[in-house]
């Protein structure tokens, strides 16, 4: 703290995907950031990770002591680790439910009539490898029957013969009160002190059993995995820069420090789209945009969230690979479109795209490297919405291959090859416009508030065509689309949310109670947040309850004011929740006192800031935009005329493009359909939004 | 009009989107449990040629609204209800399922329809849920309301809400529910609309045409042509109606296979049994069986070449073409005449489903899975320890039936998205302690697929109370096929293992329980498909590890020796399925009944048509 010249720091954000690795450094005096990419390294996550932290440090010419802090996230080494096989994991559940897996809550997917041919997937455990204890609790945690304590070294003493060095344990409201939970976690550390062991009351103090213990057991699962891959990392930063702070991104949308994650290291899965809707909505914020709808193009995929007021929504529905979780994780909708979608003929004879995705390998046909079946890049290449190379130039792509894929599926269908391309891309549009939508809908919202923000690779292509397909007033493109998720770790907290499920009747409630339990949360919220090193005057406590109407089997989260938990504050509570209920369905019952509103859970997260990186204005430009432009090439919107084509890094704030154009720059491409125009604002933000009313549509 | 090819794709990708949609926002917004938690309902998008469009879910039909409300008198922002059922033409089975239906209009003119309906809590009748087991008359069973304007140009009926509301005995959740429904069909309808508006009527009604067609012809590619042509008879029954003794209520179907006819596949129910007294009758026989063709199709899925393929194809109005269905004469379970009760009227159609399933395994030599469970309700109702009345009823599955690619499930259940209750709400909500919540062993039908585990629920009452139960197949059990055995009926024990054990019929309104008692619940097992001796040793042994298959029940079912430690004897078991085997006469019937059948049929073990 007492350096003569102070040097120049950095904070690095690390998101690795399924084939590149993503690097943003942030400059901790000016902002400004320096990016680049890595090839990901499967076999090793932490290889890629390792090598891009050393590239963008050589970048910046900076020793490893200039690094502040470095924030990681990562969807696709989650994702490697649940698609390996998992370890034989044992499950100790109470006596009379080692069903519970099995049984589940006895729903079939889809349609009518699928219980005859539908075939359940395996189970996470088992049958044989669950055991089951006396004792129980009531709803209240009061003890009905004592735990057996010969029961559970039983179990014990069978999963150690058995060599299972894997447990979960969720006994029956335990949520309520952990006793049992703790009393067996005694017998198994003092019976079989090997076995890594999650218990329910840790994981997720959340009533519903079958959904509480799968989540107990993914937790299991995953622990000794997470566990090496972190300490891994944590082991060769050291070697770079002993001791810098190291997080890893949550999928609530805060971060944890490596130490916690292997005690919880359930909350860092599928934490990869988390990152890229925080940056998204901090970026999108800055530019005045305070309903935005992330859209994060991929090759397979796109990643839809809703952001309002800067908070993306959070979901605790949300599923790891097969599996419930119940962990609170940003309410991320994943569609099957994206650049690799495969574009087929089905049996009834119709056009389909994805959700099937060429990948990497063989890829779309105009890499070159085998694939043989249409996708939509090759629908946007043929069409000269792209350039014919990826990355700048690295990757060419072979237009006259793509052509003649799609003239051959257009063939099929007695259409052109525009009306072929075109067709995809309209099909695609609309697939992600539908599922846009539904998210939209389910939360009682509509669609047309919302700014949408694209990135990714392939995030941007269809902006133009959703905008009319939706009624959208307009896109952001953020600079470096391609960088928004690695950007998005260096935005947020050090985040841990406690939940504890109290269930009364607002008119009964028990104050004191209450109050206690909130205490009870808020004292495990700071207790880990000063283990984070967060001085109690940075600690903010966010406090949430669930409540629903009596009678409902779901519920709705609504704010609680900190301070004294007095009548006029649970008051202010149900009023929250009446309202919340209005939006969310359309009705309420504040004014009939026949329906009584009732408690479920208490939450609390304790929240630890991290400085968020400042955005930086830029110079605006003289508003004559040939200074971007680089050349025009044929390009077919709604029919082919030469297009003129910008390198978006020439582009300054002030500029506006008008359409039929493409904005090209590394990783990704924006094309300006007619009748659209795209300005850049302040930050470099490209916003897109209609010119002229909605021209008669072709399709 | 041609239809253009992209277009159809997105007129369907968007019609699928608006019915999840409707779906989505009914189900958060209602508050009827059995709308709510067993996902009792549906929604439906219909053109202006009353055909159903959307294909993943049945709907009930539009053609009632049409018949007494000409679609030229419609008007923007008017709402239809009913659930007359027997003004329904056969798309309500019972008065409970509230329909609504909106118009979807384009250049002033209606182009389509958005409908949806719910199973609520109660409509009034002689009992809470309007759903009296003993029912002798439909005017016991609840209020009446044939197809009427409930809203008119965007304005309620009050009266009728008023007069809906009176007669039930929860008129809250009843309004709060009518409520969901009218809102979500009517975004619906508005998002529909959009869609014509984009496109023009013409064109979107070219992609309508192309969906059905499409939908028609490969039903008849991979569906129907899996079908030797011919004729083939079967029959299955429903065991009681709540009034009468038990007894076989026969429903038959006689298929013929023509695949030369223009309608290639009829379906004939000559030969069912008369109107019962009670409430399992079923209004087959109007709009031609429009709503049975489009309930019974999904069964024609199994037919597809795989599982994957089965659960991608869609029922939507394309069936209709392909089957014609012939009825008996009114005055049967499937003609009934009014006022004859229909509230169970799940016993019929939900049977009728494995009686097309047991015809076309016939048929098809087996080609078909076995027998699976049905709706049933269980429940409990007392009051609490504040004295306000409560009522736990949930709707408990049961195993499906083994295939011939795959064992049968576990306790799923017909309804898709049906859920069954948590204990750890259960007990929160109600004086109840749920002391075990587990597979009823031995249940599943043996086969070399075994028949699906049902449930066995083990119910504590912490307070006085009362068990209702609204089953079947407590006499007869799922039947297994093609060498598979029968699973396990349904079966509810008060006091097992106690002083005061005794068995409670499947059709029970007020079974009184003293505080402390446990009531036992084991719901039907799957039938099992193919003989359970070819089943490998090593499932078998499986089966018993994870609690499926006694031991007792491996050597009796299976004919697999298990030894003290829990391995197979091979030698011994080798000895017992050759005695096994030899014990057989060769003339075994190609479905197994299970026990039941003979105490309802006189003593017989089998019908004349169940040999293949």
């Amino acid at each position: 703290m007492s350096a003569p010249a102070p040097p120049r720091r950095v904070r690095i954000g690390i998101d690795t995907g399924g084939t590149f690795t993503d690097v943003v450094a942030v400059d901790e005096e000016t902002g400004a950031t320096t990016t680049t990419k890595t090839p990901s390294t499967p076999a090793d996550p932490a290889d890629g990770f390792l090598a891009g932290v050393t590239k963008v440090l050589a970048l910046l010419d900076l020793p490893g002591s200039a690094v502040t802090a470095v924030s990681h996230g990562t969807t696709v080494a989650t994702n490697q680790l649940l698609q390996g096989e998992l370890d034989r994991i044992g499950f100790i559940t109470t006596e009379g439910y080692e069903s519970v897996l099995e049984i589940a809550r006895q729903s079939v997917p889809d349609g009518y009539g699928n219980s005859y041919f539908w075939v359940k997937p395996p189970r996470i455990v088992p049958a044989d490898l669950v055991r089951a204890v006396g004792g129980r609790l009531d709803h209240r945690g009061a003890e009905v029957r004592p735990f057996s304590h010969e029961d559970a070294v039983a179990a014990a003493h069978f999963f150690r013969d058995a060599g299972v060095t894997t447990i979960g344990v969720c006994l029956l409201h335990s949520y309520a009160d952990d006793g049992h939970e703790q009393a067996m976690l005694e017998v198994l550390r003092a019976e079989h002190p090997d076995a890594v062991v999650s218990i329910s009351s840790q994981v997720l103090r959340e009533y519903r059993e079958y959904e509480r213990s799968v989540t107990t057991l993914v937790d299991a699962a995953v622990k000794p995995k997470v566990g090496a891959y972190v300490t891994s990392i944590r082991r060769r930063l050291d070697s770079l820069a002993p001791g810098v702070p190291f997080y890893v991104m949550k999928s609530n949308g805060g971060v944890l420090s490596a130490e916690e994650v292997v005690h919880q290291p359930i909350t860092t899965m599928l934490s990869g789209p988390a990152a890229g809707a925080l940056g998204a909505a901090l970026i999108a914020s800055a530019a005045g945009f305070d309903r935005i709808l992330t859209c994060d193009g991929g090759g397979t995929s796109t990643d839809v969230t809703v952001v309002v007021d800067g908070e993306p929504s959070l979901t605790t529905e949300g599923t790891v690979g097969s599996y419930p979780s119940k962990i609170p994780m940003i309410d991320v909708v994943t569609v099957g479109a994206g650049g690799g979608s495969v574009a087929w003929l089905s049996p009834e004879g119709t056009l389909k795209v994805g959700p099937r995705s060429a990948g990497a390998d063989p890829g779309p046909i105009c890499y070159g490297t085998g694939g043989t079946e249409p996708t939509v890049t090759d629908a946007h290449v043929v069409l000269g919405r792209i350039p014919p190379h990826l990355l700048g130039g690295e990757i060419p792509l072979s237009v006259p291959l793509a052509t003649a894929g799609l003239e051959a599926l257009g063939a099929q269908l007695g259409l052109s090859l525009e009306r072929a391309a075109t067709g995809i891309l309209e099909i695609s549009a609309w697939n992600q416009a539908n599922a846009l939508r539904q998210v939209t809908v389910a939360r009682g919202l509509d669609v047309r508030d919302f700014t949408l923000t694209t990135f990714g690779g392939s995030g941007s292509l269809l902006a133009c065509r959703l905008m009319d397909v939706l009624g959208l007033p307009r896109t952001l493109v953020p600079p470096n689309p391609g960088n928004v998720s690695a950007f998005g770790l260096l935005t947020v907290d050090v985040r841990n949310d406690y939940v504890q499920t109290v269930v009364a009747r607002h008119a009964d409630l028990d104050l004191a109670l209450l109050t206690t339990v909130v205490g009870d949360l808020e004292g495990q919220a700071r207790r880990a947040l000063d283990g984070e090193g967060f001085a109690p005057g940075e600690q903010r406590m966010q406090r949430t309850a669930d409540l629903r109407y009596v009678g409902q089997a779901f519920e709705v989260r609504v704010p609680v004011a900190a301070g004294d938990l007095d009548r006029a504050a649970v008051e202010d509570v149900a009023t929250a929740f009446h309202a919340a209920h209005r939006q969310l369905y359309g009705y309420d019952f504040a004014t009939d006192p026949r329906q009584a509103v009732e408690w479920v859970n208490l939450r609390v997260s304790g929240i630890g800031p991290i400085r968020r990186p400042d955005l930086v204005q830029l110079e605006p430009g003289d508003g004559d935009v040939s200074r971007a432009r680089t050349g025009s090439r044929p390009v077919f919107f709604d029919a082919w005329a030469d297009t003129p084509v910008y390198w978006r890094p020439h582009l300054a704030p002030g500029d506006v493009v008008t359409g039929p154009a493409v904005i090209e720059e590394f990783g990704s491409t924006v094309p300006v359909h007619p009748g659209f125009a795209a300005a850049v604002d302040g930050f470099g933000n490209l916003l897109l939004t209609r010119t002229e009313t909605r021209p008669e549509e072709s399709a | 009009m041609n239809a253009d090819p992209v277009l159809v794709e997105i007129v369907a990708g968007t019609l699928a989107a608006i019915e999840k949609e409707v779906e989505t926002s009914i189900g958060r917004t209602s508050r009827s449990p059995m709308i709510r938690d067993a996902h009792d309902f549906r929604a439906g998008i219909h053109d202006r040629h009353l055909r159903k469009l959307t294909g993943r879910s049945y709907s009930a039909l539009v053609q009632p609204v049409v018949r007494d409300h000409p679609i030229d008198t419609m008007n923007v922002g008017d709402v239809f209800f009913h659930n007359d059922v027997y003004l329904s033409e056969g798309g309500i089975g019972h008065l409970p399922d509230l329909c609504v239906t909106v118009p979807v209009f384009a250049d002033g003119q209606v182009v389509a329809f958005v409908q949806a309906f719910g199973h609520h809590d109660d409509i009034g009748g002689a009992v809470p849920g309007s759903m009296p087991s003993g029912a002798t008359s439909m005017f016991q069973e609840g209020l009446m309301v044939p197809p009427i304007k409930l809203w008119d140009r965007g304005v309620p009926n009050q009266a009728a809400l008023t007069i809906m509301t009176r007669n039930s005995r929860m008129p809250d959740s009843l309004a709060a529910d009518l409520d969901a429904e009218c809102s979500a069909c009517l975004a619906g309808a508005r998002r529909l609309g959009e869609l014509f508006e984009r496109y023009g009527v013409a064109a979107v009604e070219a992609c309508f045409d192309a969906i059905l067609a499409n939908s028609t012809e490969v039903y008849r590619r991979e569906i129907l042509s899996q079908i030797p042509d011919g004729s083939y008879v079967w029959e299955d029954y429903a065991e009681h109606d709540g009034v009468d003794p038990p007894m076989l209520h026969r429903q038959r179907i006689t298929l013929t296979m023509d695949s030369a006819a223009d309608v290639p596949l009829t379906i004939d129910f000559t030969g069912t049994g008369p109107q019962a007294k009670g409430p399992i009758n079923h209004c087959g026989d109007y709009s031609d069986g429009n709503f049975l063709k489009k309930w019974l199709a999904p069964v024609l899925r199994n037919l597809a070449e795989t599982p994957e393929r089965m659960a991608e194809l869609d029922v939507n109005e394309g069936v209709v073409p392909l089957i014609r269905m012939v009825f008996p004469e009114k005055g049967t379970l499937l003609t009934p005449v009014f006022p004859a009760p229909t509230n169970a009227r799940t016993f019929v159609i939900l049977r009728l489903l494995g009686v097309l399933a047991g015809v076309l395994a016939k048929a098809t030599g087996g080609r078909m899975p076995a027998d699976q469970e049905t709706i049933r309700y269980t429940g409990v109702y007392g009051t609490d320890s504040d004295g306000e009345p409560y009522l736990m009823r949930e709707v408990l599955g049961g195993g499906s039936g083994g295939r011939y690619y795959a064992d049968g499930e576990d306790t799923i259940h017909v309804v898709p998205d049906s859920r069954n209750l948590p204990t750890e709400f259960t007990e929160g909500r109600f004086p109840l302690r749920i002391e075990r919540l587990g597979l009823a062993l031995d249940s599943g039908g043996p086969g070399r697929y075994r028949g699906g585990c049902g449930y066995e629920k083990h119910i504590r009452v912490l307070r006085d109370a009362h068990f209702m139960s609204i089953a079947d197949r407590s006499i007869l059990a799922c039947w297994g096929v093609n060498g598979g055995r029968a699973g396990r009926p349904f079966q509810i024990t008060v006091d097992p293992g106690g002083a005061g054990e005794h068995e409670v019929d499947a059709l029970a309104d007020a079974e009184p329980l003293r505080a402390g008692t446990v009531v036992r619940v084991r719901t039907t097992g799957g039938g099992g498909w193919g003989d359970p001796l070819e089943r490998p040793v090593e499932e078998v042994l499986q089966d018993v590890a994870w609690r499926k298959v006694s031991v007792a029940g491996a050597r009796r079912d299976y004919g697999v020796v298990i030894n003290d430690d829990g391995d197979a004897d091979l030698g011994a078991t080798d000895a017992l399925r050759e005695q096994m085997r030899s014990a057989r006469t060769g003339d075994e019937p190609f479905f197994d009944r299970g026990p039941g059948y003979a105490q309802l049929s006189g003593g017989a073990t089998h019908n004349q048509f169940d040999h293949l």
